[in-house]
């Protein structure tokens, strides 16, 4: 028969797991009492240890790299979404040229094409609005975040379905998401800039 | 209980923590100077050298930096435990990293409290007991018994069981009270 309660069971009574045992034990066992009062004196004076200060201030070497993380990411993401276009062309004109999946309708083709020269049109319009220059609100950043964040996963799909040859219509769809979402994000930067007087 | 080791943190109000989640600079600093200190003595008490908790500290606002416009918590309050956060899982990434030494070294926690414990007590102040904990255990004991981490936390950032939370918080104790006795 155990005389007097593990650790693991002080520990379980302190943070109301005990077993029936180990409270009942606890309430008349002097001994164990006196652990549970050290376990407490023991968490109480870890949190009173004295807090480190940094030996170095690490900002400038933060902030240098967060700086070229972002230029990174707007090249990555302005060259992924020509390679993405280029691509998508690639595909269209070989389909046409050898005629896998036969003669591609002239409604297709040109609903594609429509689409991306809406997309192009749409990152010209984008770029007047200086979206990387300016404050913005609370909610138009979340709006806005919420907003880029799509386009990249619609870019990183249209990506996939170029690199495996997919479907024409699936990839209509796609671009059609990506202007969908392009105009939306446009639009959230145009009532932004007039909302601050531009 | 008052936490004489919560560093202070400075006035960070939600128009500044909009402005960072914007990518503003100025605004990110802010969130830095707000919480080196709190990230800082989190890393220190968790790694095991002042280099490796400076890298942590590196790793975590580089993290914040590139994670800001994502978080979508209300008030400081929730945007101090995000930090916390992603500093306790840098520290313990870093800690996995440098393949420190591991608990499975401390004897089991089977025997009852002072019959069978044959450690002599140190009498070692509790900052270097701390650090004689292996990671494992330092790392659960401080994230518990001073952050305030549930064990479902412990484990779900450690890819553990909640078990094997609660084994080493337990040998964590178990160690410390043999080298301290009832001096703290």
């Amino acid at each position: 028969m155990r005389k007097h309660c593990t650790m693991s069971e002080l520990l379980a009574v302190r943070d109301g797991e005990g077993s029936a045992w180990a409270r009942a034990h606890l309430e008349e066992c002097p001994f164990c009492q006196q652990e549970m009062d050290m376990l407490y004196g023991r968490v109480a004076a870890l949190r009173a240890l004295p807090a480190h200060r940094p030996p170095r201030d690490r900002w400038a070497a933060i902030k240098a790299q967060a700086v070229r993380d972002r230029r990174t990411t707007v090249v990555r993401r302005s060259a992924f979404g020509a390679l993405a276009a280029a691509a998508a062309i690639a595909v269209l004109v070989g389909i046409r040229g050898i005629g896998v999946v036969g003669p591609t309708p002239a409604s297709g083709q040109t609903e594609l094409e429509t689409l991306m020269a809406q997309s192009r049109q749409l990152e010209t319009t984008l770029q007047t609005y200086d979206p990387a220059g300016r404050v913005l609100n609370a909610r138009a950043a979340g709006v806005i975040a919420d907003l880029e964040d799509r386009i990249a996963l619609v870019d990183a799909g249209i990506s996939q379905m170029t690199a495996r040859n997919g479907s024409r219509d699936d990839l209509i769809s796609l671009w059609r998401d990506r202007v969908d979402l392009m105009d939306a994000l446009v639009n959230a930067h145009v009532t932004r800039a007039a909302y601050v007087g531009f | 209980m008052t936490r004489a080791a919560v560093p202070v943190i400075g006035v960070l109000d939600d128009i500044a923590v909009e402005r960072a989640k914007t990518g503003d600079l100025d605004a990110l600093e802010r969130v830095y100077r707000s919480y080196e200190g709190l990230v800082y003595s989190m890393a220190r008490r968790i790694c095991r050298s002042e280099e490796d908790a400076e890298d942590v500290l590196q790793e975590t606002f580089l993290e914040v930096c590139r994670s800001i416009r994502r978080f979508r918590g209300d008030g400081p309050g929730s945007l101090t435990a995000w930090v916390k956060r992603i500093a306790a899982s840098k520290a313990l990434m870093r800690v996995r990293r440098e393949k420190y030494r591991d608990a499975d070294d401390l004897p089991e926690d089977g025997a009852a409290i002072g019959v069978n414990d044959v450690d002599v007590p140190l009498q070692l102040d509790l900052e270097a007991a701390l650090m004689q904990l292996p990671e494992t255990s330092r790392m659960v004991v401080w994230l518990h018994d001073v952050e305030g981490y549930t064990h479902e936390d412990i484990a779900e950032m450690m890819g553990k069981t909640v078990s094997f939370s609660k084994s080493q918080l337990a040998r964590a104790h178990t160690r410390l009270r043999g080298w301290l006795g009832g001096e703290h």
